[in-house]
């Protein structure tokens, strides 16, 4: 019994040493022997546990990256929430930037700050004062129209009167100045106190829905032309001898945020055709189109002529050489008598005075008819006269 | 050991290979469980030490092919570890958990010292940090691992042999 303890004794110590040495061994393998070893194994024993691992691994980095890609999908909700109102933004610059461009000169740039949290229904406080030029009752306006008018300056500030303020004024007319009246605030409860009206139009003019409102220009403090807004209709008042119109205001103060705060200067120069600039343009497309409609239409009849006599020409010329004289119904002037075309010498008559009648015409005037010069716009090349 | 025993041996040693390439890739923990030494040491306690030798440089040349620079560091501290964990399964035959528990944490301890001993990549401050370190800090989870999944398996393993 002992005996087998010791042999089995015997044989772990040497199993151990035989094992160690072929650890030993394997670690001391040059690698052009090392590596076929490792890669049979790799490829047989260890694959099923590699691809196991391999899903492992894959799981952690999805679980991983599942949280990035919250992240990252929340982020652009984030900023696709945010895109809307930088478009918006930006189209409020592009506008003020186009109304700069149009104004060119005499204006003050100036960012429109509203109250702190509760937004002033009556005023605004304007980025830019009396250091920049910004007087009192200077106009504010923006690119969809009047905002208000300049209160109060400071050296770097000022503050403006918008057109919400009980106390604004502004005289208004309609666009094609048919109806003159005082634009104001619409003092109303509910969604209507956000309107305009326009009152103190007289009886007889009546202005259809629709119309747009302009400064009048009477005054002198808001220069012609600034659009107002536009007429929702009429509203009955006590006033019986003149009408009151509601008015859509242009320009809703709580949504402005850059301004241009026009100058006394320009003021007295006039904002002459500044927003009326998209109607001007429409026009003048209409009218070039018109013009191009015109002048088709005109090359269309030249050429139609052309023919139309490169035709006669041939059918005279034909009547001609069968000894008939051909009348001309084209041209409505007198032709002369061309020697080259009498070729027959006609007997001696007795003179007569001829009666020149525009329906007819010998065949002289007709070939001059031919020979008329080709307009250059004409692609009919017309036959040379015989 | 019955051939009931030495199926269930070979269960726990598939299971805790299994575990090996599947729960310690999906933890990704710095200092790693290691139970493929769990497997061997389990397996070692229940054989005679010759077994365990073999065992254990079967096992490590396979790992060793996933790392062939240093190709039989594994295998050799396998086996040492192996040996020394027969050898000394009379000390855990109380099945006392703690007892236990010591043994897988001296176990992968002294796993890590011949393997990154054997290896010849770590050298100086880095050899020290990582033995004294990370090799205590991964021997510690893995001997929780492998009380747990003593405590978990013994219906299947039973007390370890005399």
């Amino acid at each position: 019994m002992a005996r087998i303890g010791r042999a089995s004794n015997r044989l772990d110590r040497v199993a151990l040493a035989a094992c160690a040495a072929l650890s030993i061994v394997a670690l001391a393998l040059p690698a052009q022997v090392r590596d076929p070893i490792a890669s049979s194994l790799r490829r047989s024993v260890v694959a099923p546990l590699l691809v196991l691992q391999e899903r492992s691994e894959l799981s952690r980095r999805a679980f991983l990256a599942h949280d990035a890609v919250v992240a990252a999908r929340d982020s652009v909700a984030l900023r696709a929430m945010k895109l809307v109102p930088l478009e918006e933004e930006n189209a409020r610059l592009r506008a003020i930037i186009g109304l700069g461009a149009r104004l060119q000169w005499g204006f003050v740039p100036a960012e429109a700050l509203h109250g702190k949290g509760v937004r002033d229904e009556f005023g605004l406080t304007l980025s830019a004062g009396s250091n920049a030029g910004v007087a009192r009752l200077s106009p504010v306006v923006a690119p969809e129209g009047l905002v208000g008018v300049v209160d109060n300056v400071d050296p770097t500030m000022s503050h403006a009167m918008v057109w919400t303020h009980p106390d604004f004024r502004v005289s208004g007319m309609s666009e094609d100045a048919s109806a003159f009246g005082i634009v104001q605030a619409h003092v109303a409860a509910g969604p209507g106190r956000y309107l305009m009206e326009m009152r103190g139009v007289p009886f007889r003019t009546s202005v259809k829905p629709g119309t747009l409102v302009v400064s009048s220009g009477l005054g002198g403090v808001y220069p012609r032309g600034i659009p107002l807004g536009r007429v929702i209709g009429e509203t009955k008042t006590s006033e019986t001898w003149a009408r009151t119109y509601l008015v859509r205001p242009a320009v809703f103060p709580a949504d402005v945020s850059s301004v241009m705060i026009l100058r006394p200067d320009r003021v007295a120069r006039g904002v002459d055709n500044v927003w009326a600039s998209g109607m001007v343009s429409d026009s003048t497309v209409r009218r070039i189109v018109a013009a191009g409609d015109s002048m088709a239409r005109t090359a269309a009849l030249e050429e139609a002529r052309a023919r139309q006599a490169v035709q006669d020409s041939i059918v005279r010329d034909s009547l001609r050489r069968a000894g008939i004289t051909p009348t001309d119904t084209t041209s409505p002037t007198p032709a002369t008598p061309s020697p080259a075309a009498t070729p027959v010498p006609r007997p001696a008559a007795p003179v007569v005075p001829v009666r020149r009648d525009t329906t007819f015409r010998d065949s002289a005037a007709i070939r001059r008819d031919t020979t008329r010069r080709p307009r250059r716009d004409s692609a009919i090349a017309l036959p040379t006269p015989n | 050991m019955t051939l009931g025993g030495l199926a269930r041996a070979i269960l726990v040693f598939v299971v805790l290979t299994v575990l090996h390439f599947t729960l310690r890739p999906l933890l990704g923990w710095r200092a790693p469980i290691d139970f493929l030494l769990l497997a061997v040491l389990t397996a070692s306690v229940r054989v005679r030490p010759a077994g365990a030798v073999v065992v254990g440089l079967l096992v490590g040349l396979a790992i060793d092919s996933l790392a062939p620079d240093t190709f039989g560091a594994t295998a050799l501290a396998m086996t040492l570890v192996a040996y020394v964990a027969s050898w000394l399964k009379a000390v855990f035959f109380a099945d006392s958990l703690p007892l236990n528990a010591l043994f897988f944490f001296a176990g992968k301890w002294l796993f890590d010292i011949i393997y990154f001993i054997a290896e010849h990549r770590l050298f100086g401050v880095e050899l020290v940090q990582q033995l004294v370190l990370w090799s205590p800090l991964s021997a510690a989870a893995t001997a929780i691992a492998g009380v747990l999944v003593l405590v978990l398996m013994r219906p299947v393993l039973g007390p370890a042999p005399a």
